[in-house]
């Protein structure tokens, strides 16, 4: 039975919550069993921001789960909020360009990305999450490139369609994310 | 009438929230009521971008207060109304359905917790049970089922109005901010469907017929003068409500036949005990479950059964016992020892089960 946990948080308008939806999308329409639970405080503004997601190929029983398969973490505060969603199985992910410091946690893998100033420096900082999503896509091998471009378009079809340099851009940076992990270096 | 949109199983991928205003609709309810608070607001979002579609009514109020008595209203003028609310609203709703119990008015309520006491958090708890079962200044003379996803929450949406309309008590669907806001697939279907015939909405005043020769005269209160008038009454609430219990109540039971050690739990928390249970279970651990699905009236034969065969109970919530006080309650008698795995206004999740459940098996 194969199941796999993901663990998305960043800082509230980094696009977790949107690329958590393009994420568990994709798995619905491949026909995967998939459960996602957005979590975040009061706030309207800032405030970390975390998406629960499991894709698994049978019914999926709790909503919640202690340790997570792969943990993304894309600011300080997403760091002291999620180690404790990490254990030896697991693969963190972090963001270099926007972290001030590394996850001091024991699991299988740590990975940095610098994917903020990829998206600044060479696409454009709409699409860091999409350089993001490239990368659990990369990581964790658990849906098809196919089956995400599927779903970006059910996303934002109509807007692609008014500017087609907007799906280039997009999966421009879904590619480029996906690089980092095949290009990686453990650290 | 309104139209309603669900004419044929269909499969859809959508967060509660969303579930439940589709389920509303597949009731046939024609008016909803409410106030935003978060993690309920998109009942009402969806209930109103479908309305243009369903032709059903909607109305923001300036608070729970108003929205409650509105939904008495509504309902007191022949509309299948309900309202939802969470939280701090459903606090300040009280009021509203207290009347609902004492004047028998069939109130459908969707009630998706969120984390207390007061303004809390507004992601997730299990810390309305109470309140959602015996809040207000009554007897808790009320219908609450406690769902456990999005498959659950369509279904017993749809049982609330016809038990609501049946027997003319508050009835809730009593859900948590993870279901309402988590997305899942589901299916939903037209009642008819299944074989389910929805209970006519019936006007309570300004009825069809001439008073005394058709009918009745319609006669709701929520005040008496005299004691012994109030306590009559109640008596007859009572009767009805304890004669309703049995055909109301409603159980699961997963690998609780020879389970040393039952969880009872309810909602969400029950199907992170599944999870929990299949692990214990490959490491040959008897576990089974118990989980009310009304968690008020309880179906209490069926639970003492299921405890008596058990050696030891646990008990897990995210609150701290507020279901297991009312399960002990009509536990009075057996003497089966039971440990608590109690997280307040947190998620449960199925290692913290296992876990604890495992450290019960190596203590006996």
């Amino acid at each position: 039975m194969s199941r796999t946990k993901i663990v998305l948080a960043g800082e509230g308008g980094q696009g977790v919550q949107s690329i958590a939806k393009i994420l568990v999308e994709a798995g619905y329409e491949a026909g995967r069993q998939v459960l996602y639970i957005p979590n975040f405080g009061v706030e309207q503004r800032g405030g970390v921001s975390i998406a629960f997601c499991q894709i698994a190929d049978e019914t999926i029983g709790e909503p919640r789960f202690a340790k997570g398969d792969i943990i993304i973490m894309l600011s300080d505060r997403a760091i002291d909020r999620c180690s404790a969603y990490v254990d030896e199985n697991s693969i963190v992910v972090y963001d270099t360009s926007v972290c001030t410091k590394k996850p001091e946690v024991k699991c299988k893998e740590i990975i940095g990305v610098d994917a903020n100033k990829i998206a600044n420096e060479q696409l454009s900082a709409r699409v860091f999450n999409i350089i993001i999503l490239g990368v659990l896509l990369e990581a964790t091998h658990v849906l098809e490139l196919s089956d995400i471009k599927n779903a970006m378009e059910q996303a934002l079809g109509k807007k692609f369609d008014a500017k087609p340099e907007l799906r280039e851009l997009n999966y421009k940076a879904l590619e480029m994310g996906m690089g980092l992990i095949k290009e990686r270096t453990a650290v | 009438m309104v139209n309603k949109l669900i004419k044929e199983d269909t499969k859809m991928f959508l967060t509660g929230n969303e579930v439940l205003a589709y389920a509303a609709n597949s009731a046939e309810a024609e008016f909803m009521y409410g106030y935003p608070i978060t993690p309920q607001n998109e009942i009402m979002h969806t209930w109103c971008k479908l309305l243009p579609k369903t032709e059903a009514g909607f109305l923001q109020t300036e608070d729970e207060i108003s929205a409650g008595f509105s939904t008495i209203g509504g309902i007191l003028a022949g509309k299948r109304a309900f309202t939802a609310t969470a939280g701090p609203g459903n606090v300040i709703m009280q009021d509203a359905q207290s009347m609902a119990e004492m004047m028998r008015i069939p109130f459908v309520c969707a009630v998706m917790q969120r984390g207390g006491p007061s303004t809390a958090t507004v992601i997730y708890a299990q810390q309305e049970t109470r309140l959602t079962c015996f809040g207000g200044n009554g007897e808790g003379f009320r219908i609450v089922y406690s769902t456990a996803g999005h498959q659950d929450l369509y279904d017993y949406m749809i049982k609330a109005f016809n038990t609501a309309w049946k027997y003319r008590f508050p009835t809730y669907v009593l859900a948590d901010g993870y279901q309402g806001k988590m997305r899942e697939p589901v299916t939903l279907y037209d009642p008819a469907s299944r074989g389910i015939t929805m209970v006519p909405t019936t006007k309570a005043l300004l009825a069809d017929g001439q008073i005394g020769v058709d009918r009745k005269s319609a006669h709701l209160r929520n005040t008496y003068n005299m004691e012994e008038e109030l306590m009559e009454v109640l008596e007859g609430y009572k009767a009805d409500y304890e004669k309703m219990s049995e055909e109301v109540a409603e159980w699961e039971e997963y690998k609780a036949e020879d389970a040393e050690i039952l969880v009872i739990a309810h909602g969400i928390v029950a199907r992170s005990a599944r999870t929990a249970i299949d692990e214990l279970r490959e490491k040959g651990i008897k576990a089974g479950l118990f989980r009310p699905i009304t968690i008020r009236p309880l179906a209490v034969k069926p639970l003492r059964a299921a405890v008596s065969r058990a050696k030891q109970i646990l008990f897990t919530e995210s609150a701290n016992g507020q279901l297991a006080q009312m399960v002990l309650e009509k536990l009075y008698g057996l003497n089966t020892p039971y440990s608590t795995l109690f997280k307040m206004g947190v998620g449960v999740t199925g290692d913290d089960i296992v876990n604890k459940v495992e450290s019960m098996a190596v203590a006996v």
